[in-house]
């Protein structure tokens, strides 16, 4: 397919450039993007999408210019950084409305989703390099003893993934990391993302939020964060490596 | 206690040194294979004797203290975790201590043995144990897992921490060399050289049991494996100082636990909790004691470099305190054993609140002890739930102590101890199980709460022999007998009891026709002052026993004498009961039960305010000697039958000249009741020799006099045998009890109003054909009842009754013949139809009567056990006088009652 000459970028990140094409939007991922994970994004969506969740429309997979590119129809709205961003006044309730919409995709199933701890199982044993033999074994240890759950976790729940359209209603996209597992996993991502940004603030409330609202601790939600922090190595930052290492390297002992 | 088992010695096999004994998995897909090698190893080794495991046990005991140092040494510079010479007392202990504590316990084979009882033990071997072993203790919880595993003749597989691998296969390579050395075979322990989570998870699941001791995560996957866990987990000892106690040794005891092997022993003081009275001298000792008082911020500091996000930085696990002092950029002199940071919220927000397992401590002030309390709890529930805490305190403050104790929701509670020492028991405690395995119950998510020891490795055989039950037989301790022993047995009265007041109880028809006066007399003679209450009517009503029990208050006697029949008798042991213990209440008393020794309701005492004489005056209820007595609350129309030997009377008078005015109908229903209790009691599944004698001899009576005394009633010899016939058939019931006959007549004039006599009769042959089956749907339930045999003692009954015939079937019917003779002479009728009773009302209230005939306490000893429907068909084929069938299972009835 060809991209219209009017696109407009929205975004650029290392690996992938999104381009708003008018009434859609195209995510084109560069050369070194394995295919399967481009397929595996729009797998994810439709997945999403299948359980009844309120995801962008699924247009195509394509190529441009011999790259990858996941296609979806365009959402008109604000995500809810945008919203949080031209009024800070309001990011009490726009926190609540995060959280809550976060509980809502968790209350969602689909029993074909990739398996949480399968994921996290690989990308632990895939940071080799960074995390010696015994970290990466207690941290699968610790990883086995989590408890299974089946709630749809998107992965990257942030507020720049969630658009709100004029009539409140909230879409949600960027569907590469979901899985289905424990939620509190996929809240520990978010603080993890919060946390990183440097928003410390907003990430303590945050996760205060989701413990009030989920009806669990801060002390559950936090055994995951080794686990998460590790993922978050596997997927190559290495910016912020010491500060992802000192939450990795934490006993569970006796 | 047994002889040492006689199992015969294997030939064991020279060890194979040159690859060494130790079975070793090198890989995740090896790990089934070696296991099987492994169950080879220890399916050898579970044929051992206690003298050759002894052998073995005792061997590597001594090699494992041997290496004490080495393994220190190997564990600290491995791992880089805690101190060399407390690493030394770790490995010393589990060699020691564990050695000593198991040296002579019996593990192999019989461990018990009581011939008396039937009862033998026998210890058996698991198989394979997995056993996850920790970085925090590594070769000590090696030493002491594999020598648990020896003493039992289990195998065990290892999976050692990456981290401490080399000084964990190390001492267990120690102790499989000297176990092979001394007789155990090879390949009896072995570990993982790779550990992963892979072969972790497929060890947990493959193995016989899990000993697992780490964290909360391995915890988790070892209970979740589907094998059978011991596993522990973290603890958060809070230690409250009471302003009782020595703070010296406080102090003290709480430094040397928090230092050795820099805090790593999971039963350690992670927290002290001091009462505001004490606090300034406990803050001063631990300075004395080189403790330092982090300030401001440095306490901050330091809780965020230790915990970070409320779990422990591992690179801070069992440090100096000055290192940790170093990495949180906090100058402390290098004096410095232990960082203690001043602290006051307990919620796990605040690092402080969590386990450390290093050189830190956090410090609260308790305004008093319930606050100490409070405290202690909330840091229990953050994350120790289970494992241990400590309490310092002077401990004549036995409130505080018990206080304490129930508030805790730990499995261990030390008194004045360090709790790293104190925990694993043995030093500071010496009832506590020396272990380095502890157990943290439900509260830690645990299936144990106690120390792990050896019994947690064996399965304990209980081969238990069948016994019979202990009988009895008992009767009152003075029955008199004879015509005209009335008034002499009365004489005792005042010449052996020295009573002044008694009280008689009767019926009105009883009291009018003058038998009162009868004893009256003699007591007047005796100056033995008397009152009497008459009002009793044929089934005694509860509430008669009451106006006659507000009497009994009011008069006050030392003996109660009743005399008439069943209903009098009755009737006067309740108002005993009442007047004894009037706090006791019936439906207490009533309750049902399976064995009378085992119920829940014990009777009290009786006999303590008066003597209880009762004289029959017709010959049936043999109550007179039985411990049983019926009285219904007309309110409600419920019958509570009371049955304990207390109730037995303190004498019995047996005098014909009672009974001489009996009418035709009276010797008829009870004379026929005496042969019914004298057939139960032979058929019960409690009858004994003793009962047996009697019950036949009562039954023969019954046969040889009672067409007499029915015919003749002034007939005295016939009357004679008659009373005595009652009194004996009494005696044989009220230790062999009845059966369903019973439980069906009772009913029968529950609902039918037929007397009791003749309730029983109209049944009496059938019921007899039911329990005589030899194919019975269900057998009553009696250790001595060994086997359907009802026909075989009908027919023992009936040849001593005078029946015969050429087996036990011709015998049987020929005695149900003689007995349908009898009833037909004595004029007892044919059909519960022929006494009157309407069919409709008959079949309306069949199903319930049915129900509760079965529920009657006499089914309980009836030699088949009734099914409801079975029961409801006797009653139908009794009603309508069906011919009599063969009352054999037919395989409909259990799927007719369901």
């Amino acid at each position: 397919m060809e991209l219209p000459k009017d696109k407009k970028v929205i975004k650029t990140r290392h690996n992938k450039v999104v381009y708003d094409c008018g009434d859609t939007v195209a995510k084109v991922f560069n050369a070194t993007k394995p295919h399967a994970d481009v397929f595996n994004e729009a797998l994810n969506l439709a997945r999403a999408d299948q359980a009844g969740i309120d995801v962008p429309e699924l247009v195509e997979v394509s190529k441009v210019d011999g790259s990858w590119a996941l296609v979806t129809k365009k959402v008109a709205g604000k995500t809810m950084r945008e919203l949080a961003d031209e009024d800070p006044s309001k990011l009490d309730g726009i926190m609540k409305d995060f959280v809550k919409l976060q509980l809502d995709v968790h209350k969602h199933r689909n029993d074909l989703l990739n398996r949480q701890k399968d994921k996290y199982t690989r990308m632990i044993n895939s940071v080799t390099e960074v995390l010696d033999e015994s970290t990466r074994y207690d941290l699968l240890m610790r990883l086995d003893g989590m408890p299974n759950h089946q709630k749809i976790c998107h992965g990257d729940f942030v507020p720049s993934n969630v658009i709100v359209r004029e009539d409140g209603t909230a879409c949600i996209c960027d569907w590469a990391h979901a899985s289905q597992g424990d939620g509190s996993a996929d809240c520990a991502v978010s603080y993890l993302h919060f946390k990183l940004n440097g928003q410390d603030d907003f990430a303590e409330t945050y996760l205060k939020t989701y413990c009030e609202l989920q009806g669990t601790t801060v002390e559950y939600v936090s055994q995951w964060f080794p686990i998460v922090a590790a993922a978050e190595l596997a997927r190559g930052r290495v910016v912020e490596k010491d500060f992802l290492l000192s939450w990795i390297s934490v006993g569970d002992y006796e | 206690m047994s002889e040492a088992p006689e199992t015969k010695a294997p030939q064991v096999e020279e060890p194979t040194r040159d690859d060494g004994a130790a079975i070793i998995v090198h890989s995740d897909e090896e790990l089934t294979e070696k296991l099987a090698q492994m169950r080879e190893a220890q399916k050898k080794f579970a044929t051992y004797t206690q003298e050759q495991v002894d052998k073995i046990f005792k061997a590597a005991a001594l090699a494992a203290n041997k290496e004490r140092i080495p393994l220190a040494q190997l564990a600290y510079e491995e791992t880089g975790y805690g101190v060399v010479e407390d690493k030394v007392i770790k490995n010393h202990f589990a060699a020691e201590f564990v050695y000593n504590k198991y040296r002579d316990t019996k593990t192999c084979g019989v461990i018990e043995e009581d011939k008396a009882y039937g009862m033998t033990k026998i210890a058996e071997p698991l198989g394979v144990v997995a056993a996850v072993i920790p970085t925090t203790n590594p070769t000590s919880t090696a030493i002491f897992k594999t020598l648990l595993c020896l003493k039992t003749r289990n195998a065990i597989m290892i999976s050692p921490h990456p981290r401490a691998k080399k000084c964990t296969t190390e001492a267990a390579r120690i102790v499989l060399e000297a176990a092979v050395e001394a007789g155990a075979p090879a390949g009896i322990v072995g570990w993982i050289e790779k550990p992963s989570l892979v072969a972790t998870n497929t060890l947990m699941s493959e193995a016989d049991i899990i000993l697992a001791t780490g964290g909360p995560g391995m915890v988790n996957a070892a209970y979740s494996s589907g094998t059978p866990a011991l596993g522990v987990g973290p603890g958060n000892n809070p230690a409250i100082i009471d302003d009782s106690a020595d703070v010296v040794n406080s102090v003290n005891s709480i430094m040397q636990s928090k230092t050795f092997d820099n805090g790593m022993i999971c039963a350690t003081e992670q927290n002290v909790i001091v009462l505001d009275g004490v606090y300034d001298a406990v803050k001063a000792e631990f300075q004395k004691r080189g403790a330092f008082f982090l300030q401001g911020d440095d306490i901050d500091k330091v809780g965020n470099t230790v915990i970070v996000n409320g779990a422990v930085n591992a690179k801070m696990v069992g440090q100096p305190a000055t290192k940790i002092a170093a990495a949180a950029g906090v100058e402390v002199p290098a004096w410095t054993k232990v960082l203690i940071g001043e602290t006051e919220s307990v919620e796990p927000s605040n690092p402080w609140a969590h386990e450390k397992l290093t050189t830190i401590l956090g410090m609260y002030r308790a305004s008093d002890f319930d606050d100490a309390l409070a405290k202690a709890s909330r840091l229990i529930a953050d994350g120790g739930y289970g494992h241990t805490s400590s309490l310092f305190i002077d401990t004549r403050e036995t409130e505080k102590l018990q206080k304490h104790a129930h508030a805790m929701k730990t499995c261990r509670i030390l008194i004045n101890t360090p709790a790293a020492q104190g925990g694993i028991g043995d030093i500071y405690n010496f009832q506590l199980t020396p272990s380095l395995t502890l157990g943290c119950g439900s509260w830690g998510g645990n299936s144990f709460s106690g120390n792990v020891d050896v019994h947690q490795l064996l399965n304990i055989k209980s081969v238990a022999e069948r016994r019979e039950n202990m009988l009895w037989f008992r009767t009152p301790e003075k029955v008199y007998f004879k015509k005209g022993c009335m008034p002499v047995a009365l004489r005792e009265l005042k010449e052996v009891y020295g009573c002044k007041r008694a009280f008689i109880v009767t019926d009105s028809f009883l009291y009018k026709s003058g038998f009162t006066k009868k004893i009256e007399e003699p007591l007047d003679k005796m100056g033995i002052a008397h009152s009497s209450f008459w009002s009793i009517s044929p089934d005694p009503k509860l509430q008669d026993a009451q106006k006659g029990e507000e009497l009994l208050r009011a008069f006050e006697p030392d003996v109660i004498i009743a005399i008439g029949g069943g209903s009098a008798m009755d009737a006067g042991k309740i108002m005993w009961t009442m007047y004894e213990h009037p706090e006791e209440k019936f439906d207490d008393m009533a309750v049902d039960f399976m064995d009378i020794r085992k119920r829940v309701y014990r009777f009290k005492k009786m006999g303590e305010k008066a003597k209880f004489v009762a004289i029959p005056t017709s010959s049936g209820t043999g109550s007179e000697v039985t411990p049983f007595a019926i009285i219904t609350d007309a309110e409600t129309g419920i019958k509570w039958p009371i049955t304990d030997y207390e109730l037995m009377p303190t004498m019995s008078i047996v005098d014909t000249d009672n009974m001489m005015t009996q009418p035709k109908g009276l010797t008829s229903a009870s004379g026929i009741d005496v042969l019914t209790h004298a057939m139960e009691a032979y058929v019960s599944i409690m009858a004994s020799d003793y009962t047996d004698a009697i019950a036949l001899k009562a039954a023969k009576l019954v046969f040889d006099y009672l067409p007499t005394a029915y015919s003749e009633p002034t007939n005295v010899e016939a009357r004679d045998h008659m009373a005595n016939a009652s009194c004996l058939a009494g005696m044989a019931f009220a230790n062999a009890f009845l059966g369903v006959n019973h439980s069906m007549a009772h009913k029968l004039g529950a609902y039918h109003h037929i007397p009791h006599g003749w309730a029983n009769a109209v049944i009496l042959t059938r019921v007899a054909r039911y329990n005589a089956a030899e194919r019975p749907t269900r057998m009553g339930t009696f250790s001595q009842y060994q086997y359907p045999q009802a026909k075989k003692r009908y027919a023992e009954m009936g040849r001593f009754c005078g029946f015969t015939g050429k087996d036990d079937d011709e015998v049987f019917e020929n005695f149900m013949q003689g007995i349908e003779d009898l009833k037909e002479y004595i004029g007892v009728k044919k059909t519960i139809a022929d006494y009157g009773v309407d069919e409709k009302y008959f079949l309306d209230t069949l199903d319930e009567m049915s129900l509760n005939a079965f529920n009657d306490q006499c089914t309980g000893a009836n030699p088949r056990y009734p099914l409801v429907a079975e029961i409801k068909s006797l009653y139908l084929d009794a009603y309508y006088g069906r011919p009599a069938t063969s009352y054999e299972d037919k395989g409909l009835t259990i799927r007719d009652s369901e």
